[in-house]
């Protein structure tokens, strides 16, 4: 089935579900810092997630949800962003996994995930591997049981909120019953599947047939606690086969891209309120360098009124972006598109919103000055946190080569 | 060298299976009130055909010129042959420009449900017509 972006939950319905992403929003700003510093996911933000059920915001009406759709939930991931992003960014994963997932699974298996998400379950979904991250067909091997299902062995580099989860949706290559890949690359892309299944682990990262290798040390997002997982035999029964991975991905990208984006346009904001906040009241005092006063005041400088003028209208160009693409794709209009550049053109929102983040925590830092520099201060940490925007699906690269290659192509077909 | 003698060949046989398809009730009732009208186009031979759900007619060679189509369909006849039969992995055909898809995405998807029903027609019509030497195996 595909999942059809729509309107069904009214705004005065949604409101409700965004005082919940407040008040997570406000939490996990209260202990975000900490858990940059201790270098983990933030455990004490489990609890009250779940309670809060808003993972179950996009869930279908007819499988048991509020019917949250695509800008809806944009606007919680961005809400709660704003209060700590890369606490939030582990928790998008459900919501990106969750809207994958669905677009993807038959009306049966929504039924059963997405009643268990209703209760508060999460998902998490490792796509990427390390010879060639998300874009690499799956290395990762799901040998076919004698008695049904597989088993599946090998390694997954970014499985973001591992420790939370309670559902896995992740890709394998179906292989013989020997455990050899299809020899064939169109083979091997037919045997790449997307499933989904029971994860669960101990404290220690230990499950059936899997391990959590708490490997988690980056440069920005500590807070994601994002670890490697390893497969040795866990099971995937035949019912948890969800599509042929590539038409799946391919088919839902926008659950990725915009989640990403509307993290960064939390993040956009945050670096705004930040600055402002500082800048509105700095003084330099006596001052003889490239301004030369007996007293100033930083809120009257020409570059500080014109930078913060600058940061306003990024995260005014990130709003309108995100939300925009948002409704293209509830409205109908991405139909005016052409088919090859839906993939892009829904990463541009994620593009746009990146580039524009990244140049504010950077041009945030050089008009607060030295101080934002220090170790410890949330103008170094978003500028930590910023640099991941230009790993996550769509990345620029990415959306430039699909956008030109459809530009220069050549009539002809390619046999 | 293409599987098929010639564009005739294409007509009888993929046409000659959505021409069973499209009057089929099930398509029928699958395809009402979408305005879907395929125009698929092959090389290797050439040929053009219009498929038609709603109007429940196929239209090939010159009948289908300047028909007006919803989603648009081009592939070369071997490729258009493997496709037919299921055997032709469409998401990466699309990414390595084997197939071409045209028009807009919401009439494109209602397209994907019908599919698994005219490989059928499509391997049904081969072997009544003692053509399994197209069949892909």
């Amino acid at each position: 089935m595909t999942l059809e972006h729509k309107r069904v939950l009214s705004d005065a319905d949604f409101e409700p579900w965004f005082e919940k992403a407040q008040k997570l929003s406000q939490l996990f700003r209260e202990i975000g810092m900490k858990y940059d510093v201790e270098n983990t996911f933030a455990y004490p933000t489990i609890k009250p997630f779940k309670e809060s059920k808003i993972g179950a915001l996009g869930i279908p009406v007819e499988f048991g949800g509020p019917g949250g759709n695509i800008l809806q939930i944009s606007k919680v991931v961005s809400e709660m962003s704003r209060g700590d992003s890369a606490i939030t960014l582990a928790y998008n994963m459900h919501f990106i996994m969750f809207g994958i997932a669905m677009a993807n699974m038959s009306d049966e298996q929504n039924k059963y995930w997405g009643g268990r998400v209703c209760g508060g379950e999460l998902i998490f979904g490792p796509f990427s591997e390390q010879r060639a991250g998300f874009s690499g067909l799956a290395d990762t091997r799901a040998i076919p049981q004698p008695g049904g299902g597989w088993k599946l062995y090998g390694k997954k580099t970014w499985g973001t909120l591992s420790e939370a989860a309670d559902i896995i949706t992740s890709s394998a290559t179906i292989t013989d019953a020997e455990g050899n890949l299809p020899e064939a690359f169109e083979d091997r892309v037919s045997s790449e599947m997307m499933y989904i299944a029971d994860w669960s682990v101990d404290e220690d990262g230990n499950g059936d047939g899997v391990r959590i290798e708490k490997s988690w040390n980056a440069l920005g997002m500590h807070a994601t606690g994002t670890h490697v997982i390893h497969f040795d035999g866990f099971f995937v029964p035949e019912s948890g086969y969800i599509c042929e991975a590539r038409t799946g991905l391919f088919s839902s990208l926008e659950w990725a891209s915009l989640m990403f984006a509307s993290i960064y346009y939390g993040m956009s904001q945050r670096v705004l309120e930040e600055s402002r906040a500082v800048l509105s009241k700095k003084t330099l005092g006596a001052v003889f360098g490239a301004v030369a006063a007996s007293d100033v005041k930083v809120a009257g400088v020409g570059h500080i009124i014109d930078g913060v003028g600058d940061m306003a209208c990024k995260v005014e160009q990130n709003r309108r972006i995100l939300w925009q693409t948002c409704n293209d794709l509830i409205d109908g209009y991405e139909d005016e598109w052409p088919l090859e550049l839906r993939v892009p053109y829904i990463g541009l929102a994620k593009t746009t919103v990146a580039a524009n983040t990244t140049h504010m925590a950077q041009k945030a830092m050089s008009l607060v000055g030295g101080s934002a520099f220090r170790k410890g201060t949330i103008f170094e940490r978003l500028y930590r946190d910023s640099c991941a925007a230009m790993y996550q699906p769509l990345n620029a690269d990415q959306t430039y080569t699909y956008i030109g290659e459809y530009l220069l192509q050549p009539e002809e077909l390619n046999d | 060298m293409s599987v098929f003698k010639d564009a005739d060949e294409v007509y009888k046989y993929i046409g000659g299976a959505f021409a069973t398809a499209v009057s089929d009730p099930k398509f029928i009732e699958a395809t009402k009130g979408t305005g879907l009208v395929i125009r698929l186009i092959q090389t290797d031979p050439d040929c053009e055909m219009i498929i038609d759900w709603e109007g429940q007619k196929v239209l090939t060679g010159a009948a289908a010129d300047g028909v007006p189509s919803s989603v648009q369909l081009r592939m070369s006849s071997d490729n258009s042959n493997k496709f037919w039969q299921g055997k032709l992995n469409f998401t990466l055909a699309m990414a390595q420009r084997k197939v071409k898809l045209d028009g807009k995405r919401s009439l494109a998807l209602k397209l994907l449900p019908l599919t698994p029903g005219i490989f059928e027609s499509y391997l049904a019509t081969l072997k009544a017509e003692g053509r399994e030497d197209l069949i892909v195996s």
